[in-house]
């Protein structure tokens, strides 16, 4: 009881307060425990906890009940185009500082920006992708602001008419956290142009600019105020960062700092119209930190309501802080910024066209929530379809093994189970490994067909996997072909039974756990490549046959 | 403001004659143009000098408000001008879209640009320390 108890409040802990983030085997992007998502365990354990004094977390549910959450998220995308947005350097992650400019990219006087044809490109593919309407005639606007690592005194961007407005992104939630599917509304996606790097010595009374980042082409995706949860919002941004990578416009990786998420949260009492004082946060670095921090930042704006104190929760942009799993002030907003915009009268005007919007449209390709709910009708529970559409490579090959023939559900247990695990262990990409599409088809008919049996089909994938070859040289080369002649097998089991009697003589007498023994040993007799079934059912026979 | 004088501006060369020599006459006349000048703001110098970054003491913000207003106004003689019917020009038009490939160039002279970098240690720029992005 008292065992139970323990595991009550334990988890309980780890629910209200900010989560850890749980490494699941073959999911390869952040899952992470949300304060919603009540499961039948939950509830069980607060049965049990009504017993025991109100508990800490009871009061926070008590709280958090109250009140409704409201958050939006802006993302800032770094595409990977080749150059810079607005000049013809090379752009590499981690270069040596400042190598990587030009009179353009540092703001020079007289230097005048081109607008790299790609930027385009990669805009027009991401507002399609999420179901926005374009603009045909856009523009870049001057945002204007002094900072260290701003060089022309102010940003390229677009104001008041972006490339792109008025989509949608469709999310299917982790099954582990309750499911379900969600609808989250894009207000814009715009092009612009990224800062340098600030860096801050600790001690001293200076910093540090390095431009290499400086002109790098950004797309600004807003989004609807549509997430009610810490867990909405983490998918909503993993979504995102699947879909840059699907089109191919962007590595969109929150480590390296080319997929930027800020949140936007308030609360309101259930029922009311309003939306609460909105709170900014920043410095987000993985989708679980998204995810904490708005669990965190909802309880704290929730507890002030409730203590009467919701003037106490201001307009303000709060960071979050990784070691301290708690949002801190970063400085009150004395007013909003002024950044005098008004339109680059060096650039000139965006237009696309109907023909341009259709070519680049037919060269989408399948985006991952047409590819998820395909998979659905194909008979793949959800877990399985999560895993198979998050990576497009991995879709791929699974597709590609499919159209061999393979059965659906054998093809999506080999790729979640070993393949995956064998990429994870080294390391590698789905299109690093020798295994082709075709073997791992031609591997799944042939022990469906029983040529060989499950056991061998997953030592020869070992080293399909690792050293590529084909099934079919395999088997041969190996020897591995199944034995499922009764006859032969009989003769095995007659040899193992003569040659082991002190077991035989044990089973007889009661001990049946040694069929496993016996079916051990003639397993290795045959090298393996024994029926299972077949082995048992002759084994058992002679097993149970008077002496 | 006067930035959307200056658009106007910009956008129609042929409306005035930006040489240098023309703006200090019109400055100095005494016949000046006067219609549009009460529809204008009155320019809020310290807040200006604020955002561009440059400090004015008191007796030089009370010098130049005065400056500063009778520019905008003689920018706001352009309010005369009936445009009800015309769509904003945002800029002197080019031909076509002006894109560039996305193909890697390296600029071939960035040891000059790095030499004229007034405080430049160990690869990077050297700048004071600033925390906070004031507007």
């Amino acid at each position: 009881m008292a065992l139970t108890l323990l595991r009550g409040i334990h988890s309980n802990c780890f629910r209200l307060y900010p989560s850890v983030y749980v490494a699941r085997k073959h999911v390869r992007h952040f899952r992470v425990r949300s304060s919603q998502g009540q499961t039948a365990m939950q509830e069980k354990q607060q049965t049990q906890l009504k017993a025991s004094p109100k508990s800490e977390s009871a009061k926070y549910e008590e709280v958090l009940k109250n009140y409704e959450a409201v958050i939006g998220i802006e993302t800032h995308v770094q595409l990977s185009t080749l150059t810079k947005a607005f000049c013809s350097c090379p752009y590499n992650y981690g270069a040596h500082p400042n190598t990587s400019v030009c009179p353009v990219c540092m703001g020079l006087p007289g230097a005048l920006p081109v607008l790299n044809s790609k930027v385009i490109e990669s805009a027009v593919k991401v507002g399609l992708a999420l179901n926005c309407k374009l603009s045909l005639s856009s523009k870049f606007d001057r945002k204007q602001y002094f900072y260290p690592d701003l060089p022309k005194g102010y940003q390229i961007s677009q104001f008041d008419i972006p490339i792109a407005a008025g989509g949608y992104l469709d999310v299917d939630l982790p099954v582990e956290f309750g499911g379900g599917h969600r609808k989250f509304g894009v207000t814009r996606v715009h092009m612009e142009e990224d800062a340098g790097k600030l860096l801050h010595t600790d001690n001293g009374s200076f910093s540090q600019v390095d431009l290499n980042r400086a002109g790098v082409p950004l797309l600004e995706i807003v989004s609807e105020p549509d997430m009610r949860t810490g867990t909405e919002a983490a998918e909503y941004a993993a979504e995102l960062q699947r879909l840059v990578r699907y089109l191919g416009v962007s590595n969109g990786n929150m480590q390296e700092g080319s997929l930027r998420c800020d949140v936007n949260i308030s609360v309101r009492p259930h029922g009311q119209e309003e939306f609460g004082t909105k709170v900014e946060i920043k410095n987000l670095n993985s989708f679980s930190s998204v995810s904490r921090a708005i669990d965190y930042e909802i309880l704290r704006q929730a507890q002030l309501h409730s203590q009467g104190q919701a003037d106490q929760i201001v307009q303000e942009t709060r960071l979050w802080e990784e070691g301290s799993q708690k949002t801190f002030t970063m400085r009150k907003k004395e007013g909003l910024a002024d950044y005098r915009y008004f339109p680059e009268p060096d650039l000139p005007g965006v237009n696309l066209s109907e023909e341009y919007i259709s070519t680049i449209r037919d060269s989408l390709p399948e985006l991952p929530e047409t590819k998820r709910r395909r998979y659905e009708t194909m008979g793949l529970n959800m877990q399985d379809v999560l895993f198979l559409a998050n990576d497009i490579n991995v879709a791929a090959f699974f597709d590609a093994t499919i159209a061999t023939g393979a059965d659906v559900k054998l093809a999506a247990n080999w790729i979640m189970g070993d393949i995956a695990a064998y990429m994870n262990n080294e390391k590698l990409s789905i299109d690093d490994i020798k295994l082709t599409p075709q073997e791992l088809g031609e591997l799944i008919a042939s022990i469906k067909g029983g040529t060989i049996n499950g056991k061998i089909g997953k030592e020869i994938l070992f080293e399909l996997v690792a050293k590529g070859g084909t099934v079919k040289g395999l088997i041969q080369e190996k020897d591995l072909v199944q034995i499922a002649d009764p006859s032969e097998i009989e003769k095995i089991v007659d040899k193992v039974l003569a040659n082991n009697p002190k077991q035989l003589e044990q089973y007889r007498g009661g001990k049946t756990k040694l069929q496993g023994f016996f079916a051990g040993q003639i397993m290795k007799e045959t090298k393996g490549k024994a029926n299972p079934a077949l082995l048992n059912k002759i084994l058992l026979e002679k097993l149970n046959a008077k002496p | 403001m006067g930035s959307r004088a200056i658009m106007l501006l910009r956008a129609n060369p042929q409306l005035f004659s930006f040489r240098s020599s023309a703006f200090p006459k019109a400055f100095q006349s005494k016949k000046r143009f006067y219609a549009a000048k009460y529809s204008l703001e009155p320019p809020d110098v310290p807040s200006l000098a604020e955002k561009a970054r440059i400090s004015l003491t008191p007796k030089q913000v009370e010098e130049f408000a005065p400056k500063i207003r009778q520019v905008v106004d003689w920018f706001g003689q352009l309010q005369a001008v009936d445009l009800q019917s015309i769509e904003p020009a945002l800029r002197a038009d080019t031909e076509g879209d002006n894109l560039r490939d996305d193909v890697p160039q390296v600029f071939d002279n960035r040891d000059a640009i790095i030499g004229a970098v007034p405080n430049y240690e160990d690869s990077y720029i050297k700048v004071p320390k600033v925390l906070n992005k004031e507007e």
